[in-house]
């Protein structure tokens, strides 16, 4: 291996793990309804192409960051949907039920999506576009370390909200036994809702930032998506907010690593033998949460 | 009863009778129906909605112009009926099974994507005659599907789509005659979708042919998120040339990752199914400059009429569905030509002869001029070369016919 060869696959790997952010972001939200609430929905990737595809109709009308405030408002509203049509009059006895019926979420927001814009690709604004930095030979996108920093904010903000509020108090309270939480007076649908409205939030922030990274969105997002929040999600260990951003970064570097490595063909393979490698000898992921209460 | 209501209701019998008698009067205006099947959801989706836009203004011109003659001297008007496949190979065969099980069904065009036309032609019969085959016999007219060569699949399977080998041949020999500076190329290739991976070899052949040192290749997925080692590989290329055989999406997503790169090549050329208002909708700033080879530009006023009558129907004509207006003009003709009655009892006699007339047809009239026919029952259309500007498509260059 040349010189070039090596700085070519640090680079490489080095872009992987900076576009792991996005992979993390998109991860923390998984972890939080999986781990945290105890429910599996798959549409969550979906909702959050679809929160940034929203954001899309205020473009022409104010600055980009605003544009991505749009986008994470439209998570939320989102996320509560979400909620009221998967979860809130469906047996939460019946993890089966609720797993479907995110599944038909997910199609029916890519296909929303798809008729609303007939497939085509839509231009998406880049966030500190251009704002690179060079250490050497090396570059790191400026726009990336913004999505890094913020899955870091993002983690510190729900760590505080699930530990530190009433409103952390009663997601856990209900996620852990929902009769009890009520028979303590908790509102158990406000406090389900609201948690679904905060991990949209967070989603709709996950999927500006996706569309900003590549300057483009596309329904073919929702799936590529779903399945790197999940591989992020079982990596990083569910529950654990850190997990899910150091696993998004894994996910993104190893990926780019074996596309250098290995070509386009085999890339994937390596990605999905490393989640079966942690289902077989780490289940728990990177950071497994305490057992018991927490 | 008083002789005035008597005749109240009398006027109202003889009124009720003779609306009566109208409407089997109005019932009886003759329809042919043109079947159509192709991507109306999915990604893909807008490809199917551009087909039927087209076939319907099509259509419409027709019907305005007195509708189509069929074979009893009766006049009928076109009817189109336009059925999702989804882009997918199992759809696509139902879809077609279905549209062959109706009474009324003479033809269809269709479909949208490559990936469901190799198996919807597996399903026709191979050989005209051969009563050991007992394939479908249906004649299909495709409009969209672009991967070379796949007509000979079925002696009922026929083509209007240009050929991409005599366009990118033409493209690359124009360019070294046009720009001697340009000299090595780097190709980028969506790997996993059957029309991009077969023309990039259809670019990368005719690339070298012409003369050009193809460097090397970067490859990608149609769902892929980040191009950044791919385009790694182009700027350690420092091709003269950058050659993408992608649809929209990614071919966005590499433009994109380019300019942040700093990756400048001299010249950019793009994929056939590119050359469409997506890449501009979702790219047009880095797409400025690509060339690319097509069969569809405004550029005649058959042309420019098309493109307006699609528009109206909310869509815009590119080098796809220009092939299905011209279908139904040519369908059109071969109706009264063939003298096709368009009758249930005659539906297995009209499908003979609409594959009978189009196995014949030589040459068609196209919206940029004549259109040829090969043996192989492929299209010879004429085309020419178009490139981004300002976020239009501009015609660069019109090859010789």
């Amino acid at each position: 291996m040349s010189l070039l060869d090596l700085q070519d696959l640090v680079q490489s790997v080095a872009d992987g793990v900076m576009f792991g952010a996005t992979y993390a972001l998109i991860g923390i939200g998984f972890t939080l309804i999986f781990g945290v609430m105890h429910k599996i929905n798959l549409s969550y990737a979906a909702a959050s192409v679809g929160a940034a595809y929203l954001s899309l109709l205020v473009v022409s009308l104010v600055p980009t960051p605003l544009v991505y405030l749009a986008a994470a408002l439209a998570g939320g509203v989102l996320g509560a949907l979400v909620y009221v049509v998967c979860f809130r009059f469906l047996p939460l006895d019946k993890p089966l039920a609720t797993l479907m019926s995110t599944v038909g979420m997910l199609l029916l927001l890519e296909e929303a999506i798809v008729h609303l814009t007939a497939g085509m690709p839509q231009n998406y604004p880049a966030a500190f576009s251009g704002a690179n930095i060079d250490i050497g030979p090396f570059m790191i996108r400026g726009d990336l370390l913004f999505v890094f920093a913020l899955g870091c904010t993002a983690m510190v903000g729900l760590k505080l909200l699930l530990e530190r509020t009433r409103l952390g108090l009663a997601t856990r309270a209900v996620a852990q036994q929902a009769v009890a939480a009520r028979l303590c007076g908790m509102g158990v649908d406000r406090t389900n809702a609201s948690t679904f409205v905060i991990a949209g939030l967070l989603g709709g922030t996950a999927g500006a930032m996706t569309g900003a990274a590549i300057g483009v969105l596309s329904p073919l997002l929702t799936l590529p998506l779903t399945v790197k929040g999940l591989v992020v999600t079982v990596i990083g260990g569910l529950g654990s907010i850190p997990g899910a951003i150091v696993a998004g970064l894994i996910v993104g570097g190893v990926e780019n690593l074996f596309q250098f490595w290995r070509g386009v063909a085999e890339r994937d393979i390596y990605v999905m033998l490393m989640l079966f490698a942690f289902l077989v000898f780490r289940p728990g992921g990177l950071f497994k949460p305490p057992a018991g209460r927490d | 009863m008083t002789p005035r209501l008597l005749r109240q209701r009398l006027a109202f019998a003889a009124i009720g009778a003779a609306l009566l008698a109208a409407l089997p009067a109005a019932a009886q205006e003759r329809t042919i129906k043109i079947y159509g099947f192709g991507a109306k959801s999915g990604v893909v989706r807008i490809f199917g909605l551009n087909s039927e836009a087209a076939m319907k203004a099509a259509a419409e011109q027709i019907n305005k112009a007195g509708g189509v003659t069929l074979g009893d001297g009766t006049k009928a008007r076109l009817v189109v009926d336009y059925l999702d496949d989804r882009c997918n190979a199992e759809e696509g065969i139902n879809a077609l099974r279905r549209i062959a099980s109706q009474n009324d069904a003479i033809v269809a065009v269709g479909p949208t994507c490559s990936n469901v036309a190799e198996p919807v032609f597996g399903i026709l019969q191979k050989k005209v005659g051969d009563a050991s085959d007992s394939g479908l016999q249906f004649p299909l007219y495709t409009d969209v599907a672009a991967k070379g060569g796949l007509a000979s699949i079925s002696q009922w399977a026929f083509r209007n789509v240009p050929s991409e080998a005599a366009m990118y041949k033409s493209l690359f020999e124009w360019i070294k005659a046009t720009r001697p500076d340009v000299k090595t190329i780097w190709g980028g290739v969506e790997k996993d979708f059957a029309h991009s991976n077969a023309t990039y070899n259809v670019m990368k052949a005719n690339a070298e042919k012409a003369g050009f040192e193809v460097k090397g290749t970067s490859e990608w997925l149609l769902a892929d998120t980040t191009f950044s080692t791919q385009v790694r590989e182009m700027r350690r290329g420092e091709a003269d040339l950058v050659a993408i055989s992608a649809h929209p999406f990614t071919t966005c997503g590499v433009l994109k990752e380019m300019q942040r790169q700093g990756v400048k090549p001299k010249m950019l050329v793009g994929l056939t199914s590119s050359s469409s208002m997506e890449t501009l909708q979702g790219c047009a700033a880095q797409a400025e400059g690509v060339l690319i080879p097509t069969s569809f530009a405004p550029v005649t006023p058959e042309a420019k009429m098309a493109a307006e009558a699609v528009q109206a129907q909310g869509a815009n004509m590119d080098l796809h569905n220009a092939a299905a207006w011209e279908n139904i003009f040519t369908l059109k003709e071969i109706i009264e030509k063939q003298k096709i009655m368009g009758k249930p009892e005659t539906v297995q006699a009209d499908r003979q002869k609409m594959r009978e007339a189009l196995a014949g047809l030589k040459q068609t009239q196209g919206l940029l001029g004549p259109v040829g026919r090969g043996d192989d029952r492929e299209a010879i259309k004429p085309f020419l070369f178009v490139q981004a500007k300002g976020g239009q498509w501009t015609v660069a260059h019109k090859p010789a016919p």
